[in-house]
């Protein structure tokens, strides 16, 4: 008689406990367990309360397990970014820490009370000129502008095509380019020489 | 067509309108009403029956202005209060990174040559390195710059033609050209006469290109013209369908541009245009050439 134990550990998801008893060539008439529900025959084959179950099959819970916690981390995610990004420091508005050291103060001079009376003067002088300056170029201005008025006039009165062209915007004007004028004028055939630079600017991404 | 038109009309019109003044009567005043209200009415009935023609022949003509290449001379009041402005701000200013390093040069010149100089002491500071003080670094930056020869500015004061464009560098200068009107040639401004299916600006434009070996490359600004100068005709010229002329001014400002000297051209001042333009002509030039 031939009695094997196999005793598998539960070492993979799917538990499995079995015993195996091999049936010998003795077995009953009609092979019926008579002893009672709790004492099987030796030859019959055990079977376990989770092996009386289904086998285990791969559950259709699990696939929408894993998506619901992916949809979860992804909310996170959606969530730590809607926060606003970080502003971009505007470093003309900070002062470095270099320039409030002390030693660099220059000395305050003392003005003599005539230099003092001098320069208010001056001052005085100065904006009684830029206040001749201005109005001498608000009334050019407003001649200019009269006598563009009085043209367009005169040319309704000749032609309202020609008058209806004049008043049409020119496209090809804009951009205007104009190079101002400069302390010296340029030199002919003046070759300016090369040089490098290192572009040490900050460059900031949001 | 018609004779072409006269400047000689001007000067008889002109001195008529100031002996009216003085007189005290207004019949050139309703002389030109009278003539205006007949040019609406011709316009009137031009829209209506478009057979009318205008009593005005058109001229386009362009005032190309040369704009100034380097800045103009100080004021002497200018030039007290730029000095004062540059005392202030370095009153009111802090040391620089570079005026620091000279005082800190002079600092340690003056300990060197003092009696108990620790050699020692300075060189483990610095490192016992070959140090170049700022000032001969502002030395050398001076002999870099005398190497340089910028273009003199008053390079075309004096000794330059009037037809040349490098004159007055400092201001802005307006194109004369001599042209033939009626009997007599005169400067004025480059002008054409207006023919059917241009615009004005285009007139404008063909009687710049049209100037004789002169090849202006201008920049008109927009399709408004700046000024109107309106003249009639001499009683002799004058015909039922040809009363005066109208003369309409367009801007442009010179890009680049060449001309011989044999021909006729004048690069002028604002200043300089009485010495060469006819009075009820300049009148009306001079309000829209602007010396900004």
């Amino acid at each position: 008689m031939l009695s094997c134990l196999v005793y598998l550990r539960n070492s993979s998801p799917l538990p499995l406990i079995w015993y195996v008893v091999l049936h010998s060539s003795l077995m009953g008439v009609d092979g019926h367990v008579s002893q009672g529900p709790w004492f099987a025959s030796v030859l019959t084959l055990k079977t376990s309360a989770p092996l009386r179950a289904e086998p285990k099959k791969k559950k259709k819970v699990d696939p929408r397990r894993e998506q619901m916690v992916r949809e979860r981390l992804k909310k996170k995610l959606k969530k730590l970014e809607r926060v606003p990004p970080e502003l971009i420091p505007i470093e003309d508005f900070t002062t470095p820490a270099k320039y409030m050291d002390e030693t660099r103060v220059r000395g305050a001079p003392q003005l003599p009370f005539e230099e003092s009376e001098r320069r208010a003067l001056l001052l005085k002088e100065w904006s009684r000129y830029k206040q001749t300056q201005h109005r001498a170029e608000m009334e050019a201005v407003g001649l200019a502008v009269e006598a563009q008025r009085e043209a367009l006039e005169e040319l309704r009165l000749e032609s309202e095509e020609l008058y209806q062209a004049a008043l049409r915007p020119d496209p090809l004007l804009f951009p205007f380019n104009h190079q101002g004028p400069s302390y010296t004028p340029p030199k002919a055939q003046y070759e300016a020489p090369e040089g490098k630079y290192n572009n040490i600017t900050k460059v900031y991404t949001q | 067509m018609a004779a072409p038109c006269s400047r000689m009309a001007n000067r008889p019109l002109w001195q008529f309108i100031t002996n009216v003044r003085r007189t005290g009567l207004k019949h050139t005043g309703v002389r030109q009403i009278s003539l205006s209200s007949a040019c609406r009415a011709a316009t009137q009935t031009r829209s209506k029956t478009e057979g009318v023609a205008s009593p005005w022949k058109l001229y386009g003509a362009v005032c190309l202005q040369r704009l100034p290449v380097i800045s103009q001379e100080r004021n002497p009041i200018e030039d007290q209060f730029a000095e004062l402005m540059h005392q202030m701000e370095l009153e009111r200013s802090l040391l620089s990174d570079h005026e620091q390093r000279l005082l800190e040069d002079s600092e340690r010149m003056t300990r060197k040559q003092a009696d108990n100089y620790d050699s020692d002491e300075e060189e483990a500071d610095y490192g016992g390195q070959e140090t170049i003080t700022a000032q001969d670094q502002e030395d050398s930056w001076e002999q870099k710059l005398k190497h340089f020869q910028p273009a003199l500015r008053d390079r075309g004061r004096s000794g330059t033609p009037l037809g040349s464009v490098e004159r007055c560098l400092g201001d802005s200068l307006v194109l004369l050209v001599q042209q033939t009107v009626g009997k007599e040639t005169i400067w004025l401004l480059p002008q054409a006469q207006w023919e059917a299916g241009e615009t004005l600006r285009q007139t404008a434009e063909r009687g710049l290109n049209s100037l004789p070996e002169a090849d202006f490359k201008a920049t008109f600004l927009g399709n408004t013209p700046c000024g109107v100068y309106r003249y009639k005709f001499p009683k002799e010229v004058q015909t039922e369908c040809c009363v005066g002329a109208k003369v309409f001014f367009f801007k442009a400002f010179l890009s680049a541009g060449s001309a011989s000297q044999k021909e006729p051209f004048l690069w002028v001042k604002k200043t300089e245009l009485q010495g060469y333009l006819k009075p009820p002509y300049l009148e009306k030039v001079d309000r829209f050439i602007l010396n900004l």
